[in-house]
C-alpha cells in the first residue's frame, strides 16, 4: 500500500493539522502536545513501509522541541512538538512505533523529557556516574560544574531472581571491538532476555558540535566512527549546504559519491570478515582483510589518508582526482572483482557456514517494519529501503545500480545482501569515473551561515544516516542531532536474540554489524 | 648400575621427558606454521630460524609472569589441576613404543591399550577441572563444554581404536606395533578416516573446538590462568595434541616400523615415528584451518548420530575382514 | 638466567586489545596487524582473549566516564610485568573529544602508559613501530620492572 505526497499531506490538512512544505524534509508539521499521536497514525495508516527515522530534541528557551521525523516510502517529514521546560511530558509513541523507544529513552536521558508509558524507563547514554537531574543538552547547563557522582563497585551479579544464568558479554569481550555491555540471560544454552546498557563511548558529540565552528565540526562528526566517517561527513556538509542554500559542482559530487562508495567496499569487507571470526572460521577472515588492503590504498589515493580521510568540506571536495591515478583505480577494483565469485562460491556451497548461518537469528519482515530498522538489516528481511534511491543525493540520481534485497532475513541473507553491495560498489565507482565532470571541485561559500535549519539523510554502510542542523546566525551552530544506523537497529538484535543458542549471539549480533561508537555518539 | 643408568636416561631424556617436550614444541611450530601459511601469511618468523624458537620462548615467557590466583576459586584444584593433567598426559605418552620399545621398559602389560585410552579420559577431566575451579562464569561454560564433548566423543573412540586391536589380535600396544608389516590404515581405511576425525573431537580442534570458542567464552577454561599454570595448561593441550597423533601413529601407521640403516636401529625407529607423527599433524591442521566450528548441539548431535553409528559399524566391518584377513597379517 | 627471561619476553609478548571509547578507527588497524598484508605473528604476537594471558595492553581511544573503571579494572587483572600502549590521539591526551561532559581525557589519567602512538588513526606501520620500540626498551638493562604486585595497593 503506498501512497503519494499528496495523500499524506491532504489528509493531514483534513485533521486540521498545520503544515509547512519544504520545510524539514517533504514537510513540517506543527503538532499541539496531544495531537502527535493522531499525526503519526494517519501517515502509519497510509503507508506500510512508514518508520520513525528520528527524533530530535532540541532547547528552544523557555521551551524543549522534541521533533518526530518520520520517513514513509516516497517522503520525509517532521512532526513538531514542543513542552514546556517546567513540564515537559508527552505522550510515549512506542506502542505505535516499537522502534522508538531509544528514540525517546535518548531524548529524556539529555533533555529530560518524560515520556509517559514508555516501557523501559532508564538511563541509555549517560555514565552511571552522571548526577540526576542535570540535562547536557540543555543551555542553561554549565559543563563545568557538573559533579559526578562516585562509582559503584558492586559486583556483576551472576544470576537472575528468576534462575536463570547471566551471562555478560561486554564491556572488554572478544566478540566486540567496542566495548557495550549485554547481560545475556540464559536457560542452560538458550537465551531468553537480553539486557543492554550501552553508553561506553557516549563522548558527548552533539553537545560539543555547538561550541565549534562549523569547519571545525566536519572534523567532529568525522570522528564519530573511523568506519564510516565519509558518511557522517557528508551527511553534515550537505546539511549545511542546505542551509546555506549552495549547490556543489557536479564533479564534486561525482568525487564524494566515489569517496562515499570507497567507504562502504571496506566496511562490507570488514564485516564479512569479522563474520568470519566470529562463526570461528579465521581463515575466511584472514583472507577477506587481505582483500580489503588494497580498498584503502585506494582511498589514501584519492584522500591521502587510509582510514579517516577528512576530504570532504562545505562546498565540495577537498582534493582532486588525477587523471593518472583513474586507470590505477580502475585496475585495483577489477582485481578486486575477480574475487568475488570465489567469496560468493563460498557462501553457497561450505557447509560450516550454512550451519553457522542459515536460519540463525531470523527477523520477520512484520517486525523490521515495526522496529524501524534500516540497511542490510532490512534489505536481509525484504524491507526495500535505500536512501540512495528513494531520496538520491550527490551522483547516486545519474548512476544506475541494483538494490539488494533478500528475503530470508537471518544472518547468511543479511551477509549476502553485503557480498552483492560490494560488487554493486565497484560498479558505481567504475561508473562513475568513467562519467566524470570536468569543472571545479570546491565553491566558496559565505563564512557566515544564516539562520535556518535542515534535516540530511545518506545511506551508510549499516543504513540510513541522519542529520539534523539548526543554524542560528552565529559561527557555531545551534543544534547538530546525529541518528546513526546501529541506533536503529539494536532492539532487531535484542529481538532476534530471544530463543536461539548462546553460541549463536556472536554470529547473530555481527551481523546487523554493529558500531557502537555510531550508536553512543 | 648402568641399569639404572640407562632407565633414568631412557624416561628423562630420551626417548623420554625431554624429548617428548622438544617434539611438543615442535609441533606447536608446524601447526601454527601451518595455520599462518594456509591463511596466505608468514607465521612466527623470527624467534630463531624460521621461528623454529617461538614455542619455547611462550613457555618461558610464561613461566615468569607473576601468577594470580583469584580469591573467589577452590584454590587447591586451580592450582594443581594444570599440573596433574599435563602430568598423566606425558605419562600415557610413556607407554607408547616411541623408538620400537616402550619408554618405561618393560611397562607394556596386556591390555594397556584400554589403560592408555583411560589416561586420555583422566587427563581430560582434569582439564575440566582445571575450568570448573575457576568460579568464572566463562570457564564454567567452557569446562561444561569440555566434559560434553570428550564425554561423547569417547565411545566412539574406544570403538574406533579396537579395529586395530582385532586386526593385530590382542590389547597391547606393542604387539599391535609389532604385527603391522602392512599398516592397519591400509587393511582398515574406513576405521583409520573416522579415527582421525574422532580424534580432531576429542583434542578439541576445529571444527570441533568451541571449548576455545574466543567470541563466545573469552578463553574457555584457561580464562583465570597465569603465569606458570597457564604455561603448564598450554602445554598439556599441545602434549594432548601430540599424544592423540601418536596414537593414530601406533594404531594404524606402524609406529615406530620402518627401514632401518646404519647405526641404532632405535634412532631411525624414532625418525619414522617422529614422521609419522608429523604427518597425522598436518593433516589434523589442514583440517582445523579449513572448517568454520560448529555448535555445541551441532557437534553433540554429530556424535549421536554419525560418529557411534559409523564406529560401531566399522567395528563390524573389521571383526569380519579381520577373521578371513588374519591369516594373511 | 636474567637474559633469557628478557629474551622471551621481548620474543613472546602478547597482547590484549582494550577500545575505551574510541571511533574504531584505530581499532581497525590494531586488527589489521594480524592479517596478511601486516602479520605480527611474525613477531611472536598473539592476540589473547583474556587479560590473564596478556602482557601487552592495547587501548584505543579517549577514556569515557562510563569506561574508566573498566579500563582500570582490566589493568589490574593482567599479572606482571605488564606494558600499556596508548594508540592514537585519543588515547594520548583525549584527542578532539578532551574536554567534553563524558570524557575523562587520555589513557594516562587512568592508569600508568608505557608507550605513546599518536596519529589519527596511526598507520599499522606506526603501530609496529611502537611496539617495537617498546620491546627495544624493554631489552635495556633499566627496565621498568615492577616488583610490588597490584595486590598488595
Amino acid at each position: 500500500m503506498t501512497s503519494n505526497n499528496l495523500d499524506i499531506l491532504k489528509a493531514l490538512e483534513a485533521k486540521n493539522f498545520q503544515i509547512q512544505i519544504g520545510k524539514l524534509g517533504t514537510a513540517a508539521i506543527q503538532a499541539p502536545v496531544d495531537k502527535h499521536r493522531d499525526a503519526l497514525k494517519i501517515l502509519l495508516d497510509l503507508d506500510e513501509k512508514t518508520a520513525v527515522t528520528a527524533i530530535t530534541g532540541i532547547d528552544l528557551g523557555a521551551s524543549v522541541g522534541v521533533y518526530y521525523h518520520v520517513r514513509t516510502s516516497n517522503s520525509f517529514v517532521t512532526i513538531q512538538c514542543e513542552v514546556p521546560k517546567d513540564k515537559p511530558t508527552l505522550a510515549t509513541i512506542t506502542d505505535l512505533v516499537p522502534g522508538a523507544a531509544f528514540h525517546e529513552l535518548e531524548v529524556a536521558d539529555l533533555l529530560g523529557v518524560v515520556f509517559e508509558g514508555h516501557p523501559s524507563p532508564g538511563r541509555l547514554v549517560l555514565p552511571d556516574t552522571w548526577p540526576e537531574g542535570v540535562y547536557p543538552l540543555r543551555k542553561d547547563v554549565k559543563i563545568n560544574e557538573v559533579k559526578l557522582n562516585a562509582p559503584s563497585s558492586e559486583d556483576v551479579k551472576l544470576s537472575d531472581e528468576s534462575g536463570l544464568v547471566k551471562i555478560v558479554i561486554g564491556p572488554h569481550h572478544p566478540a566486540l571491538l567496542e566495548p557495550e555491555k549485554f547481560a545475556v540471560l540464559v536457560d542452560g544454552e538458550t537465551v531468553k532476555k537480553v539486557e543492554p546498557r550501552i553508553g561506553y563511548v557516549h563522548r558527548g558529540v552533539e553537545k560539543a558540535s555547538e561550541s565549534k565552528t562549523y569547519l571545525q565540526d566536519v572534523y567532529l562528526v568525522e570522528r564519530i566512527c573511523g568506519i564510516c566517517n565519509s558518511c557522517h561527513a557528508t551527511a553534515f556538509v550537505e546539511a549545511v549546504e542546505k542551509i546555506l542554500k549552495t549547490d556543489v559542482p557536479p564533479r564534486a559530487k561525482y568525487i564524494r559519491t566515489i569517496i562515499l562508495e570507497l567507504n562502504r567496499l571496506h566496511s562490507h569487507l570488514l564485516t564479512l570478515g569479522h563474520a568470519g571470526l566470529e562463526i570461528g572460521y579465521e581463515t575466511l577472515f584472514q583472507y577477506f582483510w587481505r582483500d580489503r588492503e588494497p580498498v584503502m590504498d585506494l582511498t589514501e589515493m584519492i584522500t591521502g589518508n587510509r582510514v579517516i580521510s577528512s576530504s570532504l568540506t562545505v562546498g565540495g571536495v577537498r582534493r582532486d582526482i588525477k587523471e593518472t591515478d583513474i586507470p590505477k583505480i580502475k585496475a585495483t577494483l577489477t582485481e578486486l572483482r575477480k574475487k568475488i565469485p570465489f567469496y560468493k562460491q563460498m557462501y553457497e556451497n561450505e557447509p560450516s557456514i550454512k550451519m553457522r548461518m542459515q536460519k540463525v537469528g531470523v527477523l520477520a519482515r512484520e517486525d523490521a517494519l515495526k522496529l524501524c530498522v534500516v540497511g542490510p538489516v532490512a534489505r536481509g528481511s525484504g524491507v526495500d529501503i535505500d536512501v540512495r534511491k528513494d531520496e538520491p543525493y550527490e551522483a547516486y540520481g545519474e548512476i544506475p545500480f541494483k538494490e539488494v534485497v533478500y528475503t530470508a532475513g537471518d544472518t547468511w541473507a543479511r551477509m549476502n545482501v553485503r557480498m552483492d553491495e560490494v560488487e554493486e560498489s565497484i560498479n558505481i565507482i567504475e561508473y562513475a569515473l568513467d562519467h566524470l565532470p570536468s569543472g571545479a571541485y570546491r565553491v566558496k561559500v559565505p563564512r557566515v551561515v544564516p539562520p535556518g535549519e535542515a534535516v540530511n539523510r545518506v545511506e551508510a554502510p549499516r543504513g540510513e544516516l541522519f542529520y539534523y542542523v539548526k543554524s542560528n546566525g552565529t559561527a557555531f551552530p545551534e543544534r547538530v542531532k546525529v541518528r546513526t544506523p546501529t541506533f536503529a537497529n539494536i532492539p532487531a538484535f535484542l529481538k532476534t536474540a530471544i530463543g536461539e543458542s548462546i553460541a549463536d549471539v556472536p554470529p547473530n549480533f555481527v551481523s546487523l554489524d554493529p558500531c557502537f561508537s555510531c550508536t553512543d555518539r | 648400575m648402568i641399569d639404572y643408568l640407562w632407565l633414568i636416561f631412557r624416561v628423562l631424556v630420551f626417548p623420554g621427558f625431554t624429548f617428548i617436550l622438544f617434539l611438543t614444541m615442535f609441533c606447536d611450530w608446524i601447526e601454527r606454521k601451518i595455520e599462518a601459511r594456509m591463511q596466505n601469511r608468514m607465521g612466527p618468523s623470527f624467534t630463531g630460524p624460521s621461528g623454529i624458537l617461538q614455542p619455547l620462548a611462550d613457555f618461558i615467557k610464561l613461566l615468569t609472569k607473576e601468577e594470580i590466583t583469584p580469591n573467589e576459586s577452590r584454590k587447591t584444584i586451580f592450582r594443581f589441576a594444570p599440573f596433574f593433567a599435563f602430568s598423566v598426559l606425558i605419562f600415557a605418552l610413556c607407554f607408547l613404543p616411541i623408538d620400537g620399545a616402550s619408554v618405561i621398559p618393560n611397562v607394556s602389560f596386556g591390555g594397556d591399550l584400554i589403560f592408555v585410552m583411560a589416561l586420555i579420559s583422566v587427563a581430560n577431566f582434569l582439564l575440566f577441572l582445571s575450568g570448573w575451579s575457576s568460579s568464572n562464569p566463562y570457564s564454567s561454560i567452557g569446562a561444561a563444554r569440555v566434559l560434553t564433548q570428550f564425554l561423547g566423543y569417547d565411545i566412539p573412540l574406544l570403538m574406533l581404536a579396537l579395529a586395530p586391536a582385532f586386526l593385530a589380535g590382542s590389547l597391547t600396544i606393542a604387539t599391535i606395533v609389532a604385527r603391522q608389516w602392512i599398516p592397519f590404515m591400509v587393511l582398515a581405511p574406513w576405521a583409520f578416516v573416522l579415527f582421525i576425525i574422532t580424534m580432531q573431537a576429542e583434542l578439541e580442534k576445529d571444527p570441533f573446538d568451541i571449548p576455545h570458542a574466543e567470541s563466545e567464552v573469552v578463553a574457555g577454561h584457561e580464562t583465570e590462568y597465569s603465569g606458570g599454570k597457564l604455561a603448564f595448561l598450554k602445554f598439556a593441550r599441545d602434549v594432548q595434541i601430540v599424544f592423540g597423533a601418536s596414537l593414530v601413529t601406533v594404531l594404524f601407521l606402524g609406529g615406530a616400523n620402518g627401514p632401518t640403516f646404519f647405526g641404532l636401529p632405535e634412532l631411525w625407529g624414532t625418525l619414522w615415528f617422529v614422521l609419522k607423527v608429523v604427518a597425522v599433524i598436518v593433516i589434523s591442521e589442514y583440517m582445523t584451518v579449513l572448517f568454520a566450528r560448529l555448535r555445541i548441539d551441532q557437534i553433540v548431535r554429530a556424535n549421536w548420530k554419525f560418529m557411534l553409528p559409523l564406529s560401531v559399524l566399522s567395528l563390524l566391518l573389521t571383526i569380519g575382514l579381520a577373521v578371513w584377513v588374519y591369516p594373511m597379517v | 638466567m636474567v637474559n633469557i627471561t628478557t629474551w622471551a619476553r621481548v620474543k613472546s609478548p602478547w597482547v590484549l586489545h582494550f577500545n575505551s571509547g574510541a571511533c574504531n578507527g584505530c581499532d581497525i588497524e590494531v586488527v589489521a596487524l594480524l592479517t596478511p598484508k601486516y602479520d605480527v605473528e611474525r613477531f611472536g604476537i598473539k592476540l589473547e582473549p583474556s587479560p590473564r594471558h596478556a602482557d601487552v595492553l592495547l587501548t584505543t581511544g579517549c577514556v569515557t566516564e562510563q569506561c574508566a573503571e573498566r579500563l582500570k579494572r582490566i589493568y589490574e587483572q593482567m599479572p606482571q610485568p605488564k606494558f600499556v600502549v596508548a594508540i592514537g590521539a585519543c588515547a594520548c591526551s583525549g584527542g578532539i573529544f578532551s574536554g567534553n561532559y563524558s570524557v575523562v581525557g587520555g589513557v594516562d589519567k587512568v592508569i600508568p602508559v608505557d608507550a605513546y602512538i599518536p596519529g589519527c588513526p596511526p598507520r599499522p606501520e606506526a603501530i609496529i613501530d611502537g611496539v617495537v620500540k617498546l620491546l627495544n626498551s624493554i631489552q635495556q638493562p633499566k627496565t621498568k620492572e615492577k616488583v610490588k604486585s597490584d595486590d598488595e595497593q
